[in-house]
């Protein structure tokens, strides 16, 4: 893309706009969706919980709120041309036609494939599982651009079945190599937001879950099984079932590969342990001893899913809520209860509610959040959002995908060359290239509470001094941003302009513009002075979050 | 006081570690009462104490899973024991496979543990438990060996980080609940490490940080100086390392050849003379492993080839610690996931075998020149003196004087003990 002058952007925009106004009616219908109304229930409904509270923030200017929405729906930045369109533009409706757009475009659904794949990985019990990182990331993404309910995307996982190469869907289970109490756990956590595992070994001392619950629980998985996959060159592994009968008790006295799952006696590892009936923690219900494995999994699938089971609907909820508004109605966001206290319980119950009724229609959700007061307010700093929750949108550090994201579109460029460019073996061959580097410097299990994902200085390394991005940020270079924009003869204040829009997505403040300009007048070299300028505003706190 | 901090006015504290938690909560009397106390708080409180200990750790890890036969535990006349020959060593009474002829040498600064016993034959989940003391789950990211070493008597005050490895692969885990700070600062060899390098020079870099700081002051004003505030801190400890003096440490070319030759010219040899360099100047843990030790065929050529890269550094560095005067302090550990089998397969390889495998511990307060445990005369059961993962890891703990039963907590509040069960090996420091 040629770059030109703000002036000429701003010249050139009128035809923009106009098709924009030409449009406008029909966006205006989609507008009048549940998701506004729902989002004007949650506003009211917050304020009345947390009182004034909730709706003493402003709400976000728009260059902002472009660049929050933006990077939370699709996982990238704005171009240049979107935020002067988008603050240019008068319609009262701009927020939700951007939300619109965003939605529609198919990064959006890469971006929460890359979301969802850190969460299911992110937890494995081994590594093996990274093989299965790229299928995961797809199964996903089509998903959410093909505009899958969370409920069949919730099915498909726990009945999965087939190649984890292929089957993107038998992620959650490959991450625990099928082991029946891990992927019972988990199948748990990511889509109940119930942490019912701790009940494994003990009762819980805080929850109400017995132990026996937690294994009636994994009773409906022992027929499932990870097996190594060789055919040729490929190595793989396949989820199967296996409903024959039990193997010989293995030799460490444990009955892995039996069709019923049996609790160990804590007494006594070595004892058989007891027979465990599939039972449903939430309702009672139960299946027989002896049901198969699809038809034990697609039971467990209905039940999960059941527009009576509030937990399904919340825990997404809260998980999508806790990314887009910074703060969760509960925290750590899988860990629902049952006996923790929720902030806002009634909002949560409303929205979750919605979200069921519109059949778990997971882009609906992400319409309704971004549309509240509550998404678009101005954010505060985390430590001192907490005396007052909801009352305004907190950062969030970029993931590892945003941040790779981030550089390329500021930058310019498709991708990164590879530090490391022949291929890398083993397991961590998952993700390869330049972006598999970043996600394994700057990557973070997304389930954590965000006060505990730190930086670390081998990112700060990474945006200081690495040779890929001193590559990019070169302006001696005739294909690099500065190469280009160097060659157009803009001013100082114009190029400083041209770095803030596209690193920042906004103009430079005046004390800004002048410290860049400073420098630049102050340094006998304008290209190095311009490097340096780029180099800061890449390496700025602002860059590295969403606010 | 360099420009950064001068522009600042941030002063690199003596963690220097960036965590939110602590920068949110601070210590308060909930925290106190609820065990939250964060790590940084506990340091200040007790960093004078730790860092006079002045311990520190190097693993060399066997990837793979090495023989035991054909290194510390060999079986000559048994038909296990192959055609492995054995040398006797310096200390009496004490036989190694003729494979690891420097290391025989150096016996009397060796404790070898022959009766090693675990359940875990598949190599991630071995490799997950003898570096963690746990078996790997979903629920808990358990902290790899390195990682808790560096959060209880990690130097805060040192410019270099506190856990360094050398030859990184995912598997061998990292800070995990501990969190991103903990994780290993990592190397893929013993070549600079990567992103350290002044891309533009010093004065530039300066000129840079100092751009910086002024964009970020405005930025701190528009209302996020709680994220500036730790931004700056993260950028001043990485700027502080990068430009500190104590870098020449990563630099081996700074070695004399002579003793660049003592170690060995290989990889590993680098790897452990890096290791020497990085623990003399203040690095609290290092991890350098190597691969190759999944000797399902051909074992014994193999395993022979390996020992020719790792047992001449392994020894040299020993040695070299105590020629150094650092031994005493420097607990050193020869080890790998697992052991092979007893029984040599049809393609002349060993395969997995966690039952009964050996590992030898150097320095740290270890006495040397003794043998722990003992295997049936074929090598198939531990009949003397069995030691688990967890007894191993406590045995750490005592050599590094950290305390085992301290509880971290976990995503989900649930309290972890840095190990839990075993106790530690006491004859090791007897």
């Amino acid at each position: 893309m040629k770059s030109s002058s703000l002036r000429q952007k701003f010249s050139g925009l009128c035809l923009l706009l106009l098709l924009i106004f030409a449009l406008a009616p029909q966006l205006a219908q989609a507008q009048k969706s549940p998701a506004t109304d729902v989002a004007k229930r949650i506003d009211a409904s917050l304020a009345a919980e947390l009182g004034a509270a909730a709706d003493k923030t402003p709400l976000a200017d728009d260059e902002t709120f472009l660049r929050r929405v933006t990077l939370d729906l699709i996982g990238d930045l704005p171009t240049p041309e979107e935020v002067i369109a988008f603050v240019l533009d008068s319609s009262p409706n701009k927020r939700a036609m951007a939300v619109d757009r965003l939605l529609a475009d198919k990064r959006y659904g890469e971006n929460w494939g890359n979301y969802f794949r850190d969460v299911i990985l992110y937890r494995r019990s081994d590594e093996r599982a990274l093989l299965a990182g790229p299928t995961i990331q797809k199964y996903f993404a089509d998903q959410f651009n093909g505009g899958a309910g969370w409920d069949a995307i919730a099915r498909d996982f726990i009945t999965a079945r087939g190649d984890v190469r292929e089957a993107g869907n038998t992620g959650v289970i490959m991450a625990q190599m099928g082991q029946p109490p891990e992927v019972a756990a988990e199948m748990a956590r990511i889509f109940l937001g119930i942490q019912i595992q701790c009940a494994q070994c003990h009762d819980h001392p805080t929850d109400r879950w017995k132990r026996s619950q937690f294994h009636e629980l994994v009773a409906f998985f022992p027929r499932l099984t990870v097996r190594p996959v060789r055919d040729g060159e490929k190595r793989s592994f396949a989820v199967v079932s296996q409903d024959a009968q039990p193997r010989k008790a293995p030799k460490d006295g444990k009955y892995r590969g039996s069709p019923e799952h049996f609790m160990p006696d804590l007494n006594d590892p070595s004892a058989k342990g007891t027979e465990m009936t599939p039972v449903f923690f939430l309702t009672g219900k139960k299946l027989e001893l002896g049901t198969p494995d699809v038809k034990r999994r697609s039971t467990l699938a209905d039940w999960f899913t059941a527009k009576g089971n509030p937990w399904f609907a919340k825990a997404f909820v809260n998980r999508i809520w806790f990314e887009m508004v910074g703060s969760g109605f509960y925290e750590p966001i899988d860990d629902l209860g049952p006996d923790r206290e929720a902030t806002a319980p009634k909002t949560l119950d409303i929205l979750a509610i919605a979200f069921a009724n519109h059949d778990y229609d997971v882009k609906w959700l992400m319409r309704a959040i971004a549309a509240t007061n509550a998404y678009q307010h101005e954010s505060v700093s985390r430590g001192t959002a907490s005396s007052s929750p909801f009352a305004a949108n907190i950062p969030q550090p970029l993931r590892a995908d945003q941040i790779y994201d981030a550089l390329t579109t500021a930058l310019g460029v498709d991708d990164f060359d590879s530090a490391k460019p022949e291929r890398i073996k083993g397991y961590r061959g998952g993700q390869q290239g330049a972006r598999g580097e970043f996600n394994r410097t700057f990557g973070f299990d997304p389930s954590l509470p965000r006060d505990e994902v730190a930086a670390s200085i081998p990112q700060a390394l990474v945006l200081m001094n690495s040779p890929i991005l001193q590559r990019a940020i070169s302006a001696n270079a005739g294909s690099t941003l500065l190469g280009r924009l160097s060659s157009e003869k803009l001013n100082d204040d114009e190029i400083v302009a041209e770095l803030y829009l596209r690193c920042l997505a906004r103009e430079p403040k005046p004390d800004e513009l002048h410290a860049c300009v400073s420098h630049i007048s102050t340094n006998k070299n304008r290209s190095e002075a311009l490097e340096d300028v780029l180099w800061a505003l890449l390496n700025s706190t602002e860059f590295s979050q969403r606010k | 006081m360099n420009l950064w901090q001068r522009q600042t006015g941030v002063q690199v504290n003596r963690d220097g570690v960036i965590g939110r938690r602590d920068f949110v909560r601070g210590v308060s009397a909930a925290s106190l009462a609820a065990g939250t106390l964060s790590w940084t708080d506990l340091m200040s409180v007790r960093a004078d104490d730790l860092r006079s200990r002045g311990m520190a750790c190097i693993l060399l890890f066997m990837r793979g899973g090495p023989s035991q036969f054909e290194t510390f535990s060999p079986k000559p006349g048994h038909e296990h024991g192959g055609d492995t020959k054995v040398i006797d060593t310096a200390a009496p009474g004490i036989q190694f496979a003729d494979n690891v002829p420097h290391m025989a040498k150096i016996a009397n600064e060796l404790a070898v543990i022959r009766s090693m016993t675990m359940k875990e034959g598949n190599h991630v989940r071995a490799t997950y438990l003898m570096h963690t003391g746990y078996a790997p789950t979903a629920s808990v990211k358990y902290p790899t060996l390195g990682a808790l070493v560096a959060k209880e008597i990690g130097d805060k005050t040192t410019d270099l980080p506190s856990f360094v490895r050398i030859g990184d692969r995912a598997a061998d885990g990292g800070g995990g609940m501990l969190g991103v700070e903990y994780d290993a600062f990592s190397m893929s060899n013993a070549a600079a490490p990567a992103n350290t390098n002044l891309p533009s020079g010093a004065d530039r870099y300066d000129r840079r940080l100092g751009l910086l700081s002024r964009l970020e002051s405005s930025y701190a004003a528009q209302g996020s100086s709680q994220e500036v505030a730790e931004h700056q801190k993260l950028y001043a400890k990485a700027a502080k390392m990068i430009t500190s003096a104590k870098m020449e440490a990563f630099q081996l070319e700074r070695e004399p050849d002579s003793m660049r030759d003592a170690y060995g010219r290989s990889e590993f040899g680098a790897g452990c003379l890096l290791a020497r360099r990085l623990v003399e100047a203040g690095v609290t843990f290092v991890e350098v492993s190597v691969n190759g030790w999944d000797t399902h065929d051909n074992n014994f050529e193999r395993v022979g080839k390996l020992c020719g890269q790792v047992d001449q550094p392994a020894a040299q560095l020993i040695a070299d610690l105590k020629q150094r005067g650092m031994l005493e302090k420097t607990l050193v550990v020869w080890m790998g996931e697992f052991g092979r089998t007893p029984k040599i397969n049809p393609r002349g390889g060993r395969d997995h075998f966690p039952k009964a495998f050996n590992l030898v511990m150097a320095g740290g307060g270890v006495r040397g020149g003794q043998v722990i445990g003992a295997t049936d005369p074929g090598g198939n059961e531990v009949v003397e003196r069995p030691v688990s993962a967890q007894d191993l890891f406590q045995s750490f703990c005592k050599s590094l004087a950290i305390d085992s039963a301290k509880e971290n907590m976990s995503g989900i509040g649930r309290p972890i003990k840095i190990v839990d069960g075993g106790k530690p090996v006491d004859e090791l420091f007897a």
